[in-house]
């Protein structure tokens, strides 16, 4: 073995034992050299080359819009994107940023919806994830069935628009927004297969010490589902924060301060809205620097969920902490 | 569920609904939220069926019967949009469940923690572009006469390709573009599940001599198997309803690509929908969802028969 | 009960504790004014000089009819669907509307009855002065369904062209070869577009972006004497034409004629010569600014555009490129006058206070104090008049920033609109060259009855939205078949039947005026 790979190895052996040490306390602690073949380290490199050439090519358009957010539009409209700022200015973010009081109010709704929705749909999804799961609940398929019927067959646009606008009378509210967006099938259906890890043992070591169902869920299964809450929680909180169409159909421009998506969707849609239409015959447009605010936009609304989210990574990592029979 | 009871615990409607009835309020905020914002609307499909105007409201509008229907039969487009949606479908479900296993297994295996945070960071990106912005990028990468990647082949001395009048690229491009925005989001939810896959079975295998492959061939496959499925059926509801936002953008009126871009959406939009007709949108709508229930009650009903466990309901 | 159903509840609740406040107020304290909210199109400005104006305005208000105005403003992202979707929502905040039946959906959201139908009484009692002025022109006729209520109130006296056609650069077109630099028939653009292609490398000669039927509909216009029905489309392609010589046949230039085959021809050379991007349909690009940028050699929009913006803009950005105008149907004088409801007010259905709206409305459009206001703001912050007359901007002023953007195209005066220095200087001129020619359009008080056909009208679209787009930038190999196959497709979704059903409205129509 080189000495690289003997690194490689021990690192791997050192990972794999402090995570199945961590990870069991019905298996005995011990530290003991697992068997590396050439498949191992084959597999190993295969990994870090695929996921280092798909990271990169996640990344690519984002550096490309990134530097074209930084170029001067006449740049961009003579010679198009490229990996480095061309004529370099802050212009677009200038304009982005021209009202700070609008787009600082966006900021502001978007991160109160996403906490306070993220918290509530994600209690809310696991709990009935929780019951669904439970094999002693006679209900669990008609519930499940319930639930996922929605997927299957939605009123569509129109009429649930005029029932949430006219007959909940939600429109022009950010209730209208927040509500919908509080959980989706897809989401429970996911939370009741992750709590299928939590083992029917704990349910009723549980019952046996007499606690209540909800107490069950609160105080055991909860802390177990780490991971699956960070999940969930994370896609709750990224359809928050990526929301602009419910935003659009129930809010337009009825608030004072919009959805930070919707703000950005239309600061990007204003203008090509204004080109090439009808409407456009009375309006003036002024030098709105298209692309380049386009792209602006963009890292503007993307920024923080990227800072956002080493914090929530740090709950995948830590695994689920028990060793007991899978459920 | 009669079948799941045996005779020994058949109890009364009410009886259960006493034993269970925590668990039943817990599932009560959702059940509430799917009565308010998911059932409560569905009547109100009835205006696909009528001449809707805002003076008689929805069920004292002129009932026209199927006439909202009749220009998806008359267009003799029907069939296919229709399949073009489902390949679509099927191209993204597959290969993007394939992928983001792929993606949450080799991340797993990857040890540098600091390597594994950032690409795992990064691949998120894609997911927070709208769809006008991917229109955009792809633009400015494929188009014929200042592309970057034209500009590349240029360079290199090849003639450069009319990509936006050959349809037969489109497809290609179009999965991976919708591959390139969802795998790091989608691969999420394996990587948690294999998270959760307890390690004691990692070192059992590994006791017993197991190669790499074969740990995941044996240990890690098996265990997404349930989520596999799940997000399989899952995903299949939505087989008739295809993203509009990212077919619009990427193909909008090039119209020489429509034979194999155009799907149930965006042909319909072109038809009715930049005309606001509220009807008429409705009616597609029901189309879409009694072909895709009749699609997903069947694939249920094959699983349901092959293992009970895996079914959806 | 769910939390969530309580809050829904409350929230009803709240709206209609508010509402039953208001009319309470309203029925109660006689003396405080009347909030009347009037829907318009744009973006809302930030800069304080709306609700500068505003204030100074209701003071007027309050004073003239004990009533105050508020602006609502549907923006410019989406604004085909914000506008549809606000009215579908029934909001009673609202109550003046804006519209217009060519672009912004008047006649659909009448029919669906979104618009309160506006009695003769109503109009004589609240709004005197436009029922007056409107009356006098016959105007009314215009504003009516089929069940003969008037719906809204038409901006009828109010000229202006929004006829389309190419704008593009005299200096250039003269090193072509035009004498004067001017160019007159459709197909001379082949020899400038040429001339540009060869000689001026930054610019492409016609940079368009997206879907845009010019290239077709300019040459047929200019061939034939084929003149299109307003108010019956396919998706975004008006199907349906009828000809001078036979007013009264119902027809359609994508089926009948060579012209549609001719054009497609000319439009293949073009793009050929490389007129356009080869990727043009799916180019968004802001060719506008590039026309300003000297980076195209044409730019496609309206009469109206060319003598407010172009002409100004082309002197400042491009000195000396002598920007003109050539418009579709110059040759044969196939172009019409702009139909009276282009922009037009209506009164919401869901108006809590109707009469009130249109008195409001009543003295914005005909006291020329308060149309000064709405429109260009508070003289001497906003705008002065200069001593020939001329509106003009006060010194340090900054368009993009410090504009009003009230945005009112929905009943403008002739009488009250000020020359403006951002004007053409040959504005007047061209008005009246177009005036001499353009021909009213006749069909304005046909209504077709749409609802029959419209499973056919999508079908059409659906047909054309394949064929039109790749017709138009010339990608067929052959162009006559192409037309020959979507000719054979449009018979084959029933355009015989729609056609056979607009005839007969036009037929019921002509002979009701004795025109037949």
């Amino acid at each position: 073995m080189h000495s690289s790979d003997a690194k490689t190895a021990r690192t791997m052996v050192e990972a794999v034992s402090v995570e199945a040490g961590k990870s069991s306390n019905a298996t005995p602690r011990r530290r003991r050299a697992i068997k590396l073949d050439t498949g191992d380290l084959v597999l190993q490199a295969f990994s870090y080359l695929t996921v280092g050439l798909f990271a990169v090519f996640c990344l690519l358009p984002f550096v490309m819009m990134l530097s074209a957010s930084l170029s001067s539009e006449a740049e961009i409209r003579r010679s198009g994107f490229g990996l480095f700022p061309k004529d370099f200015t802050l212009a677009a973010y200038q304009y982005i940023f021209n009202a700070p009081q609008q787009i600082i109010g966006s900021y502001v709704v978007t991160v109160v919806m996403t906490v306070t929705g993220t918290a509530i749909g994600l209690f809310v999804i696991a709990m009935t994830g929780y019951a669904l799961n439970r094999k002693d609940f006679p209900f669990r398929d008609h519930v499940s069935f319930f639930i996922y019927f929605t997927t299957l067959f939605s009123a569509g646009l129109a009429p649930t628009f005029l029932w949430v606008a006219r007959v909940l009378d939600l429109r022009g509210s950010y209730l209208a927004v927040f509500l919908q967006l509080l959980m989706t099938p897809w989401l429970i259906i996911l939370m009741k297969n992750f709590m299928r890890t939590v083992p029917y043992e704990i349910v009723e070591s549980g019952k046996v010490d007499g606690a209540g169902d909800f107490r069950i869920f609160a105080q055991l299964c909860l802390p177990m589902m780490k991971p699956a809450l960070a999940t969930i929680g994370l896609f709750l909180a990224l359809s928050y924060w990526n929301e602009w169409y419910l935003s659009s159909l129930y809010l337009g421009s009825t608030v004072e301060f919009k959805p930070l998506q919707y703000h950005l969707y239309n600061l990007i849609n204003t203008a090509n809205a204004l080109r090439n239409s009808v409407a456009g015959s009375n309006v003036s447009i002024t030098d709105l620097p298209t692309n380049t605010l386009k792209m602006a936009s963009a890292i503007v609304a993307t920024g923080p969920i990227l800072l956002l989210y080493p914090f929530v990574q740090r709950y995948f990592v830590s695994g689920i902490a028990i060793g007991a029979v899978k459920g | 569920m009669a079948h799941e009871d045996s005779p020994r615990r058949r109890k009364s409607l009410l009886r259960k609904v006493v034993d269970s009835r925590i668990l039943l309020l817990m599932c009560a905020p959702a059940i509430v939220f799917f009565v308010v914002f998911n059932y409560a609307p569905l009547p109100g499909i009835w205006i696909a069926f009528t001449n809707f105007n805002y003076r008689d409201g929805i069920f004292g509008s002129p009932f026209v019967g199927f006439k909202n229907f009749e220009f998806l039969f008359k267009s003799g487009q029907l069939w296919m949009l229709t399949r073009n949606t489902i390949l679509y479908n099927l191209a993204f479900i597959i290969l993007g469940n394939i992928l983001q296993i792929a993606i949450a297994i080799m991340l797993n295996e990857i040890r540098l923690k600091f390597f594994r945070k950032i690409s795992q960071g990064v691949m998120f990106l894609p997911f927070f572009i709208s769809a006008v912005l991917v229109g955009v990028i792809a633009f400015n990468l494929l188009n014929y006469d200042t592309g970057a990647l034209n500009a590349l082949i240029k360079q290199t001395g090849g003639d450069p390709i009319k990509i936006y009048s050959t349809a037969g690229l489109w497809p290609i491009i179009i999965i991976m573009v919708h591959l390139w925005q969802s795998t790091g989001y989608g691969s999420i939810v394996y990587f948690a599940a294999i998270m959760g896959i307890d390690k004691g079975l990692y070192e059992a295998a590994a006791i017993d001599g197991a190669s790499a492959w074969q740990r995941i061939r044996h240990v890690t496959l098996p265990s997404l198997k349930p989520t596999f499925i799940i997000l399989v059926l899952f995903s299949l509801g939505g087989i008739m309803h295809g993203n509009f936002g990212l077919f619009w953008n990427l193909v909008g009126n090039n119209a020489a690509l429509f034979q194999t871009t155009d799907i149930i959406e965006t042909s319909v939009y072109r038809m009715v929908l930049s005309q606001n007709n509220f009807t008429t949108s409705t009616a597609v709508g029901l189309y879409q969802s009694l072909f895709g229930f009749a699609l997903v009650m069947i694939a249920n009903g094959i699983v349901r028969r092959i293992n009970k466990d895996y079914a959806l309901f | 009960m769910n939390r969530r159903r309580v809050l829904a509840i409350g929230a009803a609740m709240l709206a209609l504790g508010t509402s039953s406040a208001s009319m309470m107020s309203s029925a109660f304290a006689q003396d405080a004014p009347v909030e009347i909210t009037m829907l318009t199109m744009g973006n809302k400005p930030t800069n304080g000089r709306l609700e500068a104006m505003l204030e100074k305005l209701n003071e007027r208000l309050i004073a003239q009819a004990n009533a105050k105005l508020n602006l609502f403003y549907i923006e410019w992202a989406d604004w085909q669907t914000q506008y549809n979707v606000q009215l579908l929502s029934g909001d009673d905040n609202v109550d003046l509307v804006a519209t217009a039946t060519d672009w912004l959906y008047a006649w659909e959201n009448a029919e669906k009855g979104a618009f309160l139908p506006l009695s003769e009484d109503m109009l004589k009692t609240h709004a005197p002065k436009t029922w007056a002025q409107v009356d006098a022109a016959g105007h009314w006729d215009l504003t009516k369904l089929a069940d003969g209520n008037i719906y809204f109130m038409p901006e009828d006296n109010y000229t202006q062209y929004t006829n389309h056609g190419f704008f593009y650069r005299g200096d250039w077109a003269k090193e072509a070869g035009f004498e004067n630099g001017e160019i007159t028939k459709f197909e001379d653009f082949t020899k400038y577009f040429e001339w540009v292609k060869a000689n001026k490398p930054d610019a492409y000669p016609w940079d368009v972006a997206g879907a845009n039927e010019a290239a077709l509909t300019g040459y047929m216009q200019g061939h034939t004497d084929f003149q299109t029905l307003q108010g019956v489309s396919a998706g975004n392609y008006a199907p349906f034409q009828t000809k001078a010589s036979d007013p009264y046949t119902i027809t359609s230039w994508y089926m009948e004629g060579d012209a549609l085959i001719e054009a497609a021809k000319l439009a293949k050379q073009w793009n050929d010569i490389g007129v356009w991007r080869e990727d043009a349909l799916n180019y968004d690009g802001d060719t506008r600014e590039e026309f300003y940028a000297g980076l195209t050699g044409a730019e496609q929009h309206h009469t109206q555009t060319f003598v407010t913006q172009i002409v100004h803009n082309m002197n400042a950005k491009q000195p000396g490129s002598d920007p003109k105008f050539y418009y579709w149907g110059e040759e044969n004088g196939n172009f019409f006058k702009d139909i009276f409801t282009h922009g037009a007010m209506a009164v919401s259905t869901y108006s809590r206070n109707p009469e009130k709206a249109l008195e409001v409305y009543d003295l914005i459009r005909n006291d020329k104090e308060n149309y000064m206001l709405f429109n260009y703001g508070i003289e001497g912050e906003d705008y002065i008049i200069r001593e020939d007359g001329v509106l003009d901007r006060p010194e340090g002023f900054d368009s993009s920033t410090m504009s009003l953007d009230t945005n009112y195209w929905w009943g403008r005066m002739d009488e009250f609109e000020p020359a403006r220095t951002t004007d053409a200087p040959n504005k007047a001129e061209l008005i009246d060259e177009l005036n001499a020619t353009a021909k009213d359009y006749p069909y304005s008080t046909l209504i077709i009855n749409k609802s029959a056909i419209e499973p056919t009208l999508a079908a059409m679209a659906g047909v054309l939205s394949e064929y039109i787009p790749q017709l138009q930038y010339g990608k067929f190999e052959d162009p006559a078949a192409a037309v020959a196959e979507m000719r054979e497709k449009l018979a084959a979704v029933g355009y015989e039947d729609a056609r056979a059903s607009i005839q007969a409205d036009i037929d019921a129509w002509a002979t009701a005026r004795g025109l037949k």
